[in-house]
């Protein structure tokens, strides 16, 4: 049975007990909420890693900040044209992904996205949902990377 | 400037849509590929047609039954006199794949809005999210489908290609030369071979439209498909892509802006065509 730290968890319990009609309702409540979920201006990060991947329809922006307890907290910029479901992703994320672990987050596995998403609305076209969770945990790493190669300099 | 194509009446501005929202023998119909977006606001009285739960058969890569569009059609208050305007994302790929699919099942009276989706937002005019309660109506089960009409299966592209009749490939020029085996910005949709059907000329669906997704002239349309390609209007035409939507903005422009009077859409297209064992291709 897969694990999910406790704020996504309450998420997908939230998802699963939906109706169609009131799952996408929801989904577009969290698309809505995507600009909040953007870096603010000046706001200092550990990571940023903002690229346009070949096979994306925009940029996808990760900005990642480890506290003194080691957790991580993101924030994610899209580009204009990224889709709506993505949108809602990405509000998804920031919040049940805040504070968690390194751990935590490294063993995340991706069957939580049709659970939210339904498998309704997850198509050949609607990828970047899953691409998310990739750019986020690849943030980390290369972060953690770095600290280590800092601290055995 | 919506002038001197040969079925002008096909193509409609955000103006004509606007002071048309409330007359009953319309119905606004928008087709996405941003499945959530009809969600996230859309033309008031406008209802949402989903190109694959609506108009493919959830089985079989096929489209929905005779029975199942009249079904669909009855949901939203269409009758086989309503006139359906389809607009939509993406410079109206999949408004223009909607309304090809209605004509597959020999519904006559349809219009693209102009521009599509983006073009009506850029204008200031409002969206709302109210789903509108259609009354339902009774649409007679069409008597067929026009597959053989407007349709295009691999065994006829392939017929066609060895007789080396025109073939269109509306996709990117790095997909034709088969550089890159999925579309430019989106994922791999699954193709094991890239390239192009043997003989096809290769024109993008964007040399058909202006910065801002609406259509080009006729004038302009004419210049790349008749002056350049050669094409008669009676030439047997048959346009492809990947999945059949952006070949399905080709073909609406064929078909109602230039007046070519038989184009087929090759909606198994290069998913298809690519993947298939023996399929001869050309790079």
């Amino acid at each position: 049975m897969s694990y999910y730290p406790k704020k996504l968890a309450a998420i997908i319990s939230l998802f699963e007990n939906l109706a169609e009609s009131e799952r996408r309702e929801t989904l577009i409540s969290y698309a809505d909420q995507a600009k909040n979920h953007e870096p603010k201006e000046g706001e200092v990060f550990d990571f940023e890693d903002f690229r346009k991947d070949e096979e994306c329809t925009d940029s996808v922006g990760i900005y990642l900040r480890m506290d003194e307890n080691q957790k991580y907290y993101f924030k994610i910029k899209l580009g204009p044209h990224v889709q709506t479901l993505t949108r809602a992703m990405s509000s998804i994320l920031c919040k049940g992904l805040h504070g968690i672990t390194s751990e935590e987050l490294q063993s995340i596995q991706q069957d939580f996205v049709p659970k939210i998403v339904g498998a309704e609305l997850i198509r050949a076209r609607s990828q970047t949902v899953y691409y998310l969770l990739t750019r986020l945990k690849t943030a980390s790493q290369v972060w953690e990377k770095r600290l280590l190669r800092h601290a055995t300099q | 400037m919506i002038s001197n194509y040969i079925h002008p009446g096909a193509l409609v501005s955000t103006q004509w849509v606007a002071d048309h929202l409330d007359d009953p023998s319309f119905c606004i119909v928008e087709s996405n590929e941003d499945i959530l977006l009809y969600d996230t606001g859309h033309l008031p009285g406008a209802v949402h047609i989903d190109w694959r739960r609506d108009l493919q058969d959830g089985l079989v890569r096929d489209y929905i039954q005779t029975k199942d569009f009249a079904a669909l059609c009855s949901r939203h208050g269409i009758t086989p006199e309503t006139t359906v305007v389809f607009y939509g994302d993406k410079s109206n790929w999949w408004s223009c794949y909607a309304l090809w699919v209605f004509r597959l099942f020999g519904h006559t009276k349809v219009k693209v809005m102009n521009g599509g989706r983006d073009k009506w937002i850029a204008e200031g005019r409002p969206l709302v999210r109210d789903i509108p309660e259609k009354k339902s109506v009774n649409y007679p089960i069409p008597s067929k489908r026009l597959d053989n009409e407007i349709r295009a299966f691999f065994e006829n592209t392939l017929v066609h290609s060895h007789q080396k009749r025109p073939l269109i490939d509306v996709r990117s020029p790095g997909e034709f030369s088969g550089e890159i085996t999925h579309m430019p910005d989106y994922p791999q949709e699954g193709v094991l071979r890239g390239g192009h059907i043997p003989g096809a000329h290769s024109v993008p669906w964007k040399r058909a439209v202006n910065e801002d997704g609406t259509f080009k002239s006729a004038e302009e349309l004419r210049k790349i498909y008749q002056e350049e390609l050669g094409l008669q209007l009676e030439d047997d035409l048959i346009a492809y892509c990947r999945i059949g939507e952006r070949s399905s903005h080709t073909w609406f422009v064929l078909t109602y802006l230039l007046g070519f009077s038989h184009v087929r859409n090759y909606d198994g297209s290069w998913t298809e065509w690519g993947n298939r064992v023996g399929a001869p291709i050309e790079k």
